[in-house]
């Protein structure tokens, strides 16, 4: 077996795969402050919902940004590890979307998956699932339900400030000037989806576009995404794991070669 | 990968850097207490004139990239901040500007003189006029018109920047009381293209593989060139530094012993990042050109020592046509056998950084040149997010391994 791992800035997240490649189990949880105590964790629950044990391991790659701290045999980047995890599920993906608790970025892959360029976000929330973290505990809603609320607004309200600590006191003027809650979550999710798009222009949006990471499970954002991008994004089951995935990839691969780099 | 490090190192010559900036600091000291006016410039300032006329030029910028490499920039910025500078604006400008409201009490001597060209960098004359607002000490602006064409290193406009560097001589000489002596100035001139003849010569050497000559060194090694030109003791420094390099040639000898990377690096290094280098380098990538290192490597004719310096003036840096600069990118593509190019976008330098993109597309495209853009700042650490960049820098090198 095979194993990757991806300490997240919020979740770490463990995949295990067979030397056929399929996914035999994975795990989601929260990465706390410890990525050793935290990927630990991942791996255990990966290990028992699949009945294995430690010793079936062959390989494992870290990857995520807690991903020196993981025991691993090797680490990856995310950029390659969610190109390699995508174009395992989709082949005929070229862009991926991926946001994350700390980062978004968008890559452009070619037909055998290898990366042809990518972009990130620069040491700022906005645009990332901490920016929707911040604002769901300032409105006193649980994130789960942003996307319920998110299809309820009628008529979203404009956020104009990309920065997180500049967008929070809008939010408050916004909700004090009595616009509808809903209202106000389908801004966010459009001011992150626009600077997203803004950021991801720069490599275009060839089709198939993949929405991953965890802020891709929140349907009112995949809605305001699409609208932006005009066109709707293939969406992985678990878009969450997709980098960990990516890095049990990786793990055959590294293991087959002699000479581990 | 990054499991792995690999041996890096800077030249021994390099290693003299540190001590040699700190010398000529505090020789501005001793020479202010003799009597000896101390200007401060902008770095595209010709220093032959100055040396010539007996006047010491220090730069405020170097002083920036010094207290950021060695981590008490903060006391500075923070200073020009508390007066109300926005931290928006150039870090060597609040670095100075800080550095003048707290009372100058560092390494770097009140100035007797501001001079500064308009060449390369649009901030440089209203940082200059702040600083002459601030201490009142007597200003000096000369104006490098941009240049388009080669043709006008030639024609009127060198004509117009020539009249004003006897400007600057003619004020010297009313302000300080000093004689300008045109056959000092012409052995300056000598001594000047010499060091840069040798510099460049240096920086021929990193065509060879493995790379003998790094990114650390690069950076450092610059210092003379750009406050010492016309001195002895910077064309010592070169033709030591050049024996060196020539040594590690003859022998195979890289800055890294397993060479996979050779990459471009395009802006001004980050100075209180500056090992960021060696993360490169332990993963097996060697920064082999920089338009930053030959910025001030300019040939002299002593037989026509005003018109070439002020030719050096208008040719210098950032101040030629945008075309004439993507013509030395796609020649040091192949010359120096790059794979990579890194862009830093520096919030500071937004001459430098606007037109970033137009030549890494130009790269991309037409040399299938792969490039990596982070931003930061050259001096303020806190416009600096560690481990995304470190994140950024991973990826690229794990692309151009797969490539």
């Amino acid at each position: 077996m095979y194993v990757g791992i991806d300490a997240g800035a919020s979740a770490t997240k463990a995949a295990i795969i067979n030397k056929e490649r399929e996914i035999v189990s994975y795990s989601i949880v929260p990465s706390g402050i410890n990525f050793k105590i935290s990927s630990e964790k991942a791996l255990r629950k990966a290990l028992e919902t699949s009945h294995l044990s430690l010793k079936d391991i062959l390989y494992t790659v870290s990857t995520g940004y807690g991903r020196a701290l993981v025991n691993a045999k090797a680490t990856s980047s995310e950029i390659i590890c969610a190109s390699r995890g995508v174009h395992k599920l989709f082949p005929s993906i070229r862009t991926i979307i991926d946001v994350g608790g700390q980062d978004s970025k968008a890559i452009r892959i070619d037909e055998d998956g290898r990366v042809l360029n990518f972009v990130m976000n620069d040491k700022c929330a906005a645009g990332t699932g901490r920016f929707l973290e911040v604002m769901s505990n300032i409105l006193g809603k649980p994130i789960s339900d942003l996307s319920i609320l998110h299809f309820k607004s009628s008529k979203p309200v404009k956020i104009s400030s990309t920065c997180t600590v500049f967008a929070e006191s809008e939010v408050i003027s916004h909700v004090s000037k009595g616009s509808e809650i809903e209202d106000v979550i389908a801004g966010l999710h459009q001011a992150i989806a626009e600077r997203i798009y803004n950021m991801s222009s720069r490599i275009g949006f060839e089709k198939d576009v993949a929405f991953t990471g965890g802020v891709a499970k929140n349907q009112g954002f995949v809605d305001a995404l699409s609208k932006k991008i005009g066109s709707n994004p293939i969406l992985p089951e678990e878009p969450q794991i997709i980098c960990a995935l990516g890095a049990a990839l990786a793990a055959i691969k590294k293991h087959k070669e002699p000479q581990p780099f | 990968m990054g499991l792995q490090r690999k041996k890096s190192h800077v030249l021994q010559t390099t290693k003299k850097i540190g001590e040699l900036i700190m010398a000529y600091f505090s020789k501005a000291s001793d020479a202010k207490a003799q009597g000896k006016p101390v200007a401060w410039i902008t770095v595209f300032t010709p220093v032959e004139l100055l040396h010539a006329l007996d006047i010491y030029p220090i730069a405020p910028e170097h002083f920036g990239a010094m207290c950021s490499a060695r981590g008490f920039i903060l006391d500075y910025l923070e200073e020009a901040e508390r007066g109300g500078y926005s931290e928006n604006l150039c870090s060597y400008s609040r670095c100075s500007l800080g550095y003048v409201l707290s009372g100058m009490k560092g390494i770097m001597p009140s100035p007797d003189i501001l001079i500064t060209f308009r060449n390369s960098c649009d901030v440089y004359v209203k940082w200059w006029q702040s600083l002459h607002m601030h201490l009142g000490t007597p200003l000096f602006v000369g104006e490098a018109p941009y240049v388009l064409t080669l043709d006008d290193l030639d024609n009127y406009v060198l004509d117009y920047v020539v009249k004003q560097l006897e400007q600057l001589v003619e004020m010297a000489e009313e302000k300080f009381g000093l004689k300008f002596d045109m056959e000092k100035l012409v052995e300056i001139v000598k001594l000047s293209d010499k060091a840069s003849e040798l510099w460049l010569e240096t920086l021929e050497l990193r065509r060879f593989r493995p790379c003998p000559l790094g990114g650390r060194d690069s950076a450092s090694d610059i210092f003379p060139l750009v406050v010492m030109q016309g001195t002895e003791e910077a064309v010592k420094f070169y033709e030591e530094l050049l024996r060196e390099v020539k040594e590690k040639v003859s022998r195979e000898e890289g800055v890294i012993e397993n060479e996979r990377f050779r990459l471009l690096f395009d802006g001004i290094w980050l100075w209180h990042a500056f090992d960021l280098i060696k993360y490169f380098e332990n993963k097996g990538a060697v920064f082999v050109y920089e338009p930053y290192s030959d910025a001030w490597a300019y040939r002299l004719d002593a037989s026509k020592p005003l018109e070439s310096i002020a030719r050096k003036v208008l040719a210098m840096g950032l101040n030629v046509d945008i075309d004439l600069r993507i013509e030395r990118f796609v020649e040091s593509i192949k010359e120096f056998q790059i794979d990579g190019a890194v862009l830093f976008s520096n919030r500071s330098c937004k001459t430098w950084s606007t037109p970033q993109l137009v030549t890494a597309d130009i790269l991309n495209k037409n040399f299938n040149v792969p490039y990596l853009l982070f931003e930061a700042d050259m001096a303020d650490p806190r416009q600096y997010a560690e481990a995304q960049i470190k994140n950024r820098i991973d990826a690229f090198l794990e692309v151009l391994g797969e490539s």
